[in-house]
């Protein structure tokens, strides 16, 4: 069973009586433990496609499901549900609650989550040390780089422990070396935790790095590209 | 609810200082205004019981039967003194009592004659349950003397008499024969009530008896309980101890318009209230809509890692909550503050004619009942979640999609 799916989605946005069609009948679906990319330039319909994949848009047309469930049949409750536990998301800037401080920001998705205390403290702090920013967990967002403040999101986002991670452009604000290392840090994580990462890119350095390489043009998948030894 | 959501909405209410602030005074200065009104409304309405309880009516009167609907100095105690000594001994919460003879007649000076309340007093027993011991302001109180009136400045005014002047005293005894004495003018007093200083004449109850043919008889006990809550046991307590024929009435009883007056002024209270926090209402919403609106991205991420409708409505309301309650503890605390710095009253001297007509003294001394407090700040809270609910549903409207977008 696939863990992500779209069966013939579209999704047609209308604004002041015109309408924009950015995904036109796409077919896809996204096995566990994947690395992919859905890269196409702007406008290709991949971020839409991203924030159906996690519910936080619905399709004009077709279905959606995330680990066997179809996000079409859910209540807002419910969908808020699924992405509490079996979601992550990594934004392309400003991911984080300003007033919380990092580990305040990667507890609270635990407290959502009904995590007790101690555990929320012991695995936000266990979560920040394995991203590289352990003696900054007490730092706000404002206080912190841009690649710090992604590298917090990207810990806020798999310390849940979620089936899919699921990054808009991630990179899209950071310079390349912190670009990179950023990336190294998404494909260990799928690497050692099993969580699927989807991105989507239009940097080809993600692009590079990742082993399924879904292209989109004009609101329609245009290629499906595997790299030699991926599953 | 966790922790977390009440810290961020602690903190979201430190992100514009500026608005926040405005939003504090607004409900500091409105709640704190309406504290003093209530408690300078409420000191002039408890100001006005003080002087009705302590100059007239005590806490509770004792009469015969019948007294209330047709008051006359025929309705009387017989051997009332022998009566309250045996019956209203060693009752717990009694503090004073006195016998008074109480009725109408008509005091003559050489230049003019007014109709009086003519009252017969034990000296001693009335300057513990009144206050017109301590009115006097020329001539002396009765104690030991024989043949004199008390009167109010005013009354004495009327008929044109200083202490020492002589006046007759005319009545209709108990057998209906009109009879009269002489007095001297004993003492003037001045109290709050401007009808007792110009309708009242006060001489000893023995010569008020025997004026009236009473024999040992009395019109009236009066009772002063150690607190005013204790007077309804009181008054349980003395019916058991009594006949039948006598009448036992609070001074709620025997005065309804005082507690018509409480009534009145604890309802334009409701309507200030209902004034103040409806503005407040709207200044709150108006600022959490505000809010809201420039944290529309912020909402799209707490969206997004998956909290749902509820807790977002519960995170704005408590955030509505915190802001208010703020505003209610520094309101509440400048309110209080200000009554303190006004214990020793205010002057209203040159409005003290006017005044004394309702029982009211020169000087208004604010008083705060626990419920100007408890009202106003449950009030408040419920302000805060009613002006929340609206900018909360606007948030929660919001879809997740639009709001990750929003920069």
């Amino acid at each position: 069973m696939s863990m992500l799916e779209a069966r013939g989605v579209s999704k047609v946005y209308e604004t002041r009586g015109v309408e924009t069609i950015a995904l036109r009948g796409v077919d896809l679906s996204i096995e566990g433990g994947e690395f992919t990319a859905l890269a196409g330039p702007s406008g290709s319909g991949k971020t839409t496609l991203l924030n159906l994949f996690g519910g936080l848009d619905a399709p004009t047309e077709g279905v959606v499901v995330l680990d066997g469930d179809d996000l079409g049949s859910l209540t807002s409750s419910q969908l808020a549900e699924e992405r509490l536990h079996k979601l992550g998301f990594v934004f392309q800037a400003y991911n984080l609650i300003p007033v919380f401080s990092a580990r305040e920001n990667v507890e609270f998705v635990m407290e959502l989550q009904g995590v007790p205390p101690s555990e929320r403290r012991r695995r936000a702090m266990a979560i920040l040390e394995e991203v590289g920013l352990g003696d900054l967990a007490d730092k706000r967002p404002l206080e912190m780089s841009g690649g710090q403040q992604q590298r917090v999101a990207v810990a806020r986002a798999i310390v849940s422990q979620p089936r899919v991670v699921l990054a808009d452009e991630p990179t899209a604000n950071l310079d390349s070396k912190t670009a990179g290392t950023l990336l190294d840090l998404m494909e260990e994580l799928n690497r050692e935790h099993g969580v699927t990462f989807v991105f989507s890119t239009h940097d080809p350095m993600v692009i590079e790095k990742a082993r399924r390489t879904v292209r989109l043009r004009d609101g329609a998948v245009v290629a499906d590209e595997r790299k030699a030894g991926s599953a | 609810m966790g922790t977390g959501i009440w810290r961020m909405a602690w903190r979201n209410i430190g992100r514009s200082p500026r608005r926040t602030g405005i939003v504090l005074t607004a409900v500091a200065v409105g709640l704190a205004g309406v504290l003093l009104a209530m408690a300078v409304n409420y000191g002039m309405v408890y100001q006005m019981i003080e002087t009705a309880i302590a100059t007239e009516l005590g806490h509770l009167q004792i009469h015969g039967a019948g007294f209330d609907q047709e008051p006359g100095i025929e309705i009387c105690i017989e051997d009332g003194e022998r009566l309250a000594t045996r019956a209203l001994s060693g009752i717990p919460g009694l503090e004073a009592w006195a016998p008074r003879v109480r009725s109408q007649g008509l005091l003559y000076s050489p230049r003019a004659n007014v109709g009086v309340q003519v009252v017969g007093i034990d000296p001693a027993r009335e300057a513990r349950v009144s206050v017109l011991a301590d009115s006097i302001v020329s001539g002396s109180y009765l104690d030991g003397q024989r043949r004199k009136l008390l009167l109010g400045e005013k009354l004495a005014s009327r008929l044109h008499v200083e202490v020492g002047d002589k006046l007759v005293l005319s009545v209709q005894d108990v057998h209906g024969e009109m009879t009269g004495e002489a007095f001297r003018v004993g003492g003037l007093f001045r109290t709050a009530s401007g009808d007792l200083d110009r309708g009242s004449v006060f001489l000893r109850i023995d010569e008020g008896e025997q004026l009236f043919g009473l024999g040992d008889a009395i019109s009236e006990l009066v009772v002063i309980a150690d607190q005013r809550s204790h007077v309804d046991d009181l008054k349980r307590e003395i019916e058991a101890r009594l006949s039948g024929d006598l009448e036992v009435r609070t001074w709620k009883e025997l005065r309804p318009l005082l507690v018509y007056f409480v009534d009145l002024f604890d309802q334009m209270g409701w309507y200030v209230y209902g004034a103040v926090f409806v503005a407040m209402a709207f200044g709150i919403a108006n600022v959490l809509l505000m809010s809201v609106y420039e944290r529309i991205r912020e909402i799209g991420i707490l969206m997004a890692i998956g909290m749902g409708p509820r807790r977002l409505v519960v995170g704005i309301v408590i955030e509505s909550l915190l802001l208010t309650l703020l505003g209610v503890v520094i309101g509440l605390a400048v309110g209080t503050l200000s009554v303190w710095l006004l214990r020793d009253g205010i002057d209203l001297s040159r409005w003290a004619e006017g005044l004394t007509a309702y029982g009211i003294g020169t000087k208004i001394v604010p008083v705060i009942r626990s419920k100007d407090l408890i009202i106003p700040t449950l009030v408040a809270v419920a302000t805060a979640v009613f002006a929340s609910l609206w900018p909360a549903l606007r948030a929660v409207r919001i879809r997740p999609a639009d709001a990750v977008r929003h920069i």
